[in-house]
């Protein structure tokens, strides 16, 4: 009995307590794009695993004139630890999820500037988070 | 130095006249694109490529801005039987990836149609037909009520392609494609300007390619030196970009501002930035645009 005990909290101290080893970030970007808002069309998903790292980025030509939704998609049901920061081409924040200590699950926004633009995620320091991420497109 | 040996081959295998017809082909096809990208050049390709903006976006600002369907502004499927070589199929399955994209937005299903299969045929004889699953498609493609699913369903094929074919270090078959696909989406915006002259959303359009121009020809060069086809590209772009050169796109900061509605971070930027473009630069962007495109689809 002892040895049934050994191995559930083994279990648990493996798979249940590390989000990284059971997150699929493949299949969270995927979760993601149905959860664009009716309107925009799917363009990107991202993977985002932290693994390690201190942040994650992508980037992507923003156009004058379009309206761009950013989603994120957590294991869980809202977004806790992944901010998700949008740079235009001379890195000034133009865009970020996070107020104080809140996270939205998604940005809309609506450009006016042409350029290359960098979607990074960064991390709080509780976990070795996962996640996916979709990019959408309105005019 | 694989180009050499390869050209050598080449070269004994005519002289030697000893080779069949479908040998000559396959390793004309194998020095068409070089393969084995290095990681490094993987990375910088793979950064680059997911930057470029989807074709389908300027498809649906011409929908959007009530600019009517015209499929002659489209390359024909009919002519998809003169690409014999990798190169050419890579090119125009970009340039039907967009044709097929704006008979989509427009819905009108039997041109998609026709399209998508010969996508499909240009993507088999590419060795990447496996992700246009024709049955699925077909079906979503002849309901005008599954529009949104059909839009998704083939950006993730695109995308699932571009993804593989890094994993397999064949990415300048995607780079191909890409460029192919945004060659196609200037060409039909650059045609329906013609038809709406003075439309500042159209002039604005043409003229934000720029910055996209710049990121195709830095993509193209990495591939340059070891490719005659991509180096004969980039030349082509070359001559492209001089037609933009007097193009100017001035953009000033100015912090966003925001807003929270039901969970969503409502930003608006409010920056600006004016694209001063003329009427001849959009003529030599039109006539340069159209030279490269006939001696891709001719």
């Amino acid at each position: 009995m002892k040895k049934v005990h050994v191995f559930v909290f083994a279990f648990f101290l493996f798979s249940g307590f590390n989000s990284t080893a059971q997150c699929n970030a493949e299949m969270l970007s995927t979760q993601c794009i149905p959860k664009l808002a009716p309107g925009f069309n799917f363009l990107k998903s991202y993977k985002i695993e932290k693994a390690g790292k201190e942040y994650i980025e992508y980037s992507y030509v923003f156009t004058k004139g379009t309206q761009y939704m950013i989603n994120i998609c957590e294991p869980g049901q809202s977004v806790q630890g992944i901010t998700v920061t949008l740079e235009d081409s001379e890195r000034h924040q133009v865009a970020t999820n996070r107020i104080n200590d809140q996270y939205a699950t998604s940005i809309v926004y609506s450009c006016n500037k042409v350029g290359i633009y960098y979607i990074k995620y960064t991390f709080d320091n509780k976990g070795d988070y996962c996640g996916g991420s979709a990019l959408g497109f309105k005019r | 130095m694989k180009i050499l040996i390869a050209g050598l081959c080449a070269g004994m295998l005519l002289a030697c006249d000893s080779g069949s017809k479908s040998e000559e082909q396959a390793l004309v096809d194998a020095i068409d694109i070089s393969n084995g990208d290095s990681e490094a050049v993987s990375a910088e390709v793979n950064d680059i490529l997911h930057r470029i903006p989807s074709p389908l976006e300027i498809s649906v600002l011409l929908k959007e801005s009530g600019k009517s369907y015209n499929p002659a502004f489209l390359n024909s499927p009919d002519n998809a039987e003169r690409y014999n070589t990798n190169y050419r199929k890579a090119l125009n399955l970009g340039i039907y990836g967009t044709d097929l994209g704006y008979t989509n937005i427009y819905e009108h299903s039997q041109d998609g149609i026709k399209y998508l299969s010969t996508i499909k045929g240009l993507a088999d004889e590419l060795n990447i037909g496996q992700f246009f699953e024709m049955e699925t498609i077909g079906r979503l493609a002849a309901n005008s009520d599954n529009l949104d699913s059909l839009l998704l369903i083939t950006t993730q094929n695109f995308n699932n392609i571009n993804h593989y074919l890094q994993t397999q270090n064949r990415s300048g078959l995607s780079v191909l494609f890409l460029t192919g696909g945004w060659l196609e989406a200037l060409h039909i915006t650059c045609q329906v300007e013609k038809l709406n002259p003075g439309n500042t959303q159209l002039r604005e359009t043409i003229g934000q390619q720029k910055i996209i121009l710049e990121s195709v020809m830095h993509l193209l060069s990495l591939y340059g030196e070891n490719d005659k086809n991509m180096t004969a590209l980039l030349g082509d772009m070359e001559t492209l970009k001089k037609s933009f050169d007097q193009v100017t796109i001035t953009s000033v900061y100015k912090p966003s501002t925001y807003e929270v509605v039901n969970g969503v971070m409502m930003v608006k930027d409010n920056s600006t930035c004016i694209i001063d473009i003329t009427d001849a630069d959009i003529e030599n962007i039109r006539t340069a645009t159209e030279t490269i495109r006939t001696k891709i689809t001719s």
